[in-house]
């Protein structure tokens, strides 16, 4: 099998002007090997004083090194007419545009979809947006929380008796991010049939509708709406437990009756003595059975609640998976940094920042045995300015 | 199938996808190409069903496996083939119809298909050139590459489930198979890079896809934190560390049903001033303390007192419509029926008719994104299990039709 050292979009270049919400998205492809080229004001991006901070200090952004990782970055000052048209030059050498400007915005200085079509046909120009590019809300003020709540998983997220909840680690921005970059790949096998690009409008609110699960389905065919359950399984009208203590924190399972037998052998093993009836709790599988009674399921959970309680979260993910029984821990950032599993497949890679110095950073996150991913370091601004410019234009420093 | 002159329908014509997936990651990724037209051939068993065709919802009284809104929502535009992959010539079966594939999708715990003889090795004997996508939950090699579980436990081994939560109780997660919706789309750019590859160089490849990698993708910066400073992300409600004040209120009874809340987000003193102006909030306009981020961060518990007081006398549309007209990010917490009956998706046509011979009409997700020259055209609903056995077996594995009738009599056909 060859090895081709530029990774699977290798001949591919986009031009990256996002902000939070898409810069997930071409970071995804830098990693397959597109040359990703992100447009930075001559200031350098705003997105390089978003924390986390490496130090005690606003210039050193671990966001920053991993959205933009394995991109090249230029200076072009949007504001100047002069540098306007280097853009637009730089569209007619490029396969992609990612912009996550508000509707309207790019076309009034003159680089939207339609003001470059005619000089760059070939290029995929994909706007990421909090609800899409027309509409009654294209103009709405939005965050990423807005994006958790517009979409309808808050409403499926904490506990009954307290607000709706989004994640605390940003996420609607980046799973829109992911959905602009299926969008794209899609356009770029449609520009084999067609030979020419277009425009992909893709919505925050739309990309975290899709996260909903069956919700959605249950209200419109049986008029059902499913409330969040705290931690649980928000499912129509019955919620199924989720989040159960430890010794050391929490961990995650379902109890299916499928499993149910294995959970008794599990117990037993380890010495817990369980009390259910294994075989009475794996019938309720069976369609037309009753149903466990709500005291049944009160004194099943805390007869697993204290077997939990015995033991820490990692140790009853290695026993219990070993009685293949569906329990995971409820992992930390630092959980996942020590992941055995992940450190055996090699995921955490080390870098060398041109601005922060030697840094670990996730690496792939599929493996592909012909075009392996690619983990580079983020660019200081300007990095690439007289390499990449110079392609259309006279070398020059820019932003001087 | 739907047939259409449009080009969208076209952009995968000729394409051909032995789908051996199921649940959420692999059907919804393939659901993708099939909407533009890849032949997707969901490789399905009657005795081990797609979990989803046993989910809900369904129409009153129907347990069949045709029944399952759910298993409909993710195989629109493909095609069903019932092999009995515990045959002995089951596997048979599905090396005829991989001999004719662009494309092995495949979700199995690791090493099931080598036990059937259908590794990446084996199959790229059949088929040099072929695509192989495999995405179990922690990828096939390592300690853990056997461990099981779906989406919404897995979202807790990736690290989703403990920073989602109060400060005050245990964390609660997601309540949905989360990691499903992120590590979908991290399989369908692989798949279609590794496709587009194939294009230019005629060299296929195998795509180790481990759900669980693929998901911490979305976790921001929250690993790389953890990994060269030791600082461990924090449930904090709907707080946020840049932003104050930031969360979710109470609105009034607006008799729609169910408890009502908005998300309000000021991100910038600008919007800090207008949704002060807006509550008559002379005092918060005068605050020194307040005119900053800093500030308004220290004094959370103060803001989110006096908004929620605010709030709690409107209803959820007055709210919106008053943060919005100044332009403060605001947006009510739609459930389900509000995300049904959205202006703005309306406006998308995001949710899609369709009408299915068993399940009836319902309307089911599009892709969050439109293009403007290659629109796909409305799928063909969700096939019926083994609805295309016929085809597939005779047309696409050469059988005849004595040896298609033999095989169903011998149970590979299930």
């Amino acid at each position: 099998m060859s090895q081709t050292t530029k990774g699977a979009l290798g001949p591919y270049r986009v031009i990256d002007l996002t902000v939070e919400i898409g810069a997930l998205s071409t970071m995804v492809l830098a990693g397959l090997g597109a040359d990703v080229i992100r447009v930075e004001p001559p200031a350098g991006h705003p997105t390089r004083q978003r924390g986390p901070m490496l130090r005690e200090d606003t210039t050193s952004s671990l966001y920053w090194a991993q959205m933009n990782a394995g991109k090249r970055s230029i200076t072009l000052d949007l504001e100047d007419e002069a540098d306007r048209e280097r853009l637009r030059g730089l569209c007619e050498t490029a396969d992609f545009l990612f912009e996550s400007d508000a509707p309207g915005n790019m076309p009034a200085l003159g680089l939207g979809y339609e003001d470059v079509r005619g000089r760059a046909p070939q290029l995929i120009y994909v706007s990421i947006t909090p609800f899409g590019q027309t509409g009654p809300k294209s103009m709405w003020a939005a965050s990423d929380l807005i994006g958790h709540v517009s979409g309808g998983l808050s409403s499926l997220v904490g506990d009954p008796d307290r607000a709706p909840l989004r994640p605390s680690v940003e996420q609607a921005y980046n799973i829109t991010a992911l959905n602009a970059g299926s969008a794209a790949m899609i356009a770029l096998h449609a520009r084999h049939l067609t030979g020419r690009g277009q425009h992909v409008d893709v919505s925050m609110q739309a990309a975290m509708a899709n996260t909903l699960g069956n919700a959605r389905l249950y209200y419109e065919m049986d008029g059902i709406i499913t409330e969040r359950a705290g931690g649980a399984r928000a499912f129509a009208d019955r919620a199924t437990r989720i989040i159960y203590p430890c010794a050391d924190g929490y961990v995650a399972f379902v109890r299916v009756p499928a499993s149910m037998i294995r959970l008794h052998k599990w117990m037993t093993a380890e010495g817990a003595e369980p009390r259910f009836d294994a075989e009475r709790w794996a019938s309720f599988a069976i369609a037309g059975n009753t149903l466990p009674t709500e005291d049944e399921i009160a004194e099943l959970e805390a007869e697993i609640e204290q077997f939990f309680a015995a033991h820490g979260a990692q140790a009853l993910y290695e026993s219990g998976q070993h009685f293949n029984v569906m329990i995971c821990p409820v992992n930390t950032m630092q959980d996942i940094v020590d992941s055995p599993q992940l450190n055996a497949r090699a995921f955490l890679a080390e870098v060398d920042d041109p601005a922060l110095g030697r840094l670990t950073v996730p690496g792939a996150p599929l493996k592909m045995s012909a075009t392996p991913w690619r983990t580079r370091p983020a660019p200081i601004p300007g990095q690439h300015n007289l390499e990449v410019l110079q392609d259309r234009i006279q070398a020059q420093p820019i932003g001087d | 199938m739907t047939s259409s002159d449009v080009p969208g329908a076209h952009v995968f014509d000729g394409i051909r996808i032995a789908d051996f997936a199921w649940v959420g990651v692999g059907p919804n990724a393939t659901m993708q190409m099939a909407f533009h037209g890849a032949e997707v051939i969901r490789v399905e068993s009657s005795h081990r069903p797609d979990t989803f065709r046993s989910s809900g919802p369904r129409p009153d009284g129907d347990g069949s496996l045709d029944a399952s809104a759910y298993f409909a929502k993710f195989n629109r535009g493909k095609r069903s083939v019932a092999i009995n992959l515990a045959h002995p010539r089951g596997a048979e079966v599905a090396k005829r119809l991989i001999a004719g594939a662009d494309i092995v999708t495949e979700s199995f715990a690791p090493g099931f298909m080598e036990r059937i003889g259908l590794s990446y090795d084996e199959v790229r004997k059949i088929k040099p050139d072929v695509i192989m996508c495999s995405m179990s939950m922690e990828g096939q090699t390592g300690p853990h590459a056997k461990f099981r579980g779906f989406g919404l436990t897995l979202q807790a081994t990736a690290g989703v489930t403990g920073v989602t939560g109060w400060p005050d109780r245990p964390p609660v997660g997601t309540g949905v198979a989360y990691t499903d919706w992120v590590a979908t789309h991290v399989a369908i750019i692989g798949i279609l890079a590794a496709l587009d590859h194939r294009r230019r160089t005629g060299e296929g490849q195998y795509v180790d896809l481990s759900q669980l990698e693929a998901s911490t993708l979305v976790l921001d910066a929250g690993v790389m934190d953890a990994a060269n400073t030791g600082r461990i992300a924090q449930p904090l409600g709907n707080r946020d560390l840049r932003h104050a004040p930031h969360g979710v209120y109470p609105c009034a009874d607006d008799h729609t049903g169910g408890d009502r809340w908005v998300a309000i987000a000021v991100t910038n003193d600008d919007q800090w001033r207008r949704l002060a102006l807006i509550m008559d909030r002379q005092d918060w306009l005068e605050s020194e303390q307040l005119c900053d981020a800093t500030g308004r961060l220290s004094a959370q518990d103060n803001l989110d007192d006096g908004i929620s007081r605010w709030t709690s006398m409107q209803t959820v549309a007055e709210v919106e419509q008053l943060l919005q007209a100044v332009g403060v990010p605001g947006h009510r917490a739609s459930n389900v029926r509000d995300a049904h009956e959205d202006a703005q998706l309306a406006h998308r046509n995001h949710w899609w008719p369709s009408d299915h011979a068993v399940i009836g009409e319902m309307s089911y997700e599009s892709p969050a994104w439109r293009v403007s020259e290659t629109p796909p055209p409305m799928p063909a609903p969700s096939p019926l299990l083994g609805e295309d056995s016929e085809y597939v077996y005779r047309e696409l594995c050469g059988y005849s039709e004595e040896e298609f009738q033999q095989l169903i009599v011998d149970g590979v056909v299930e």
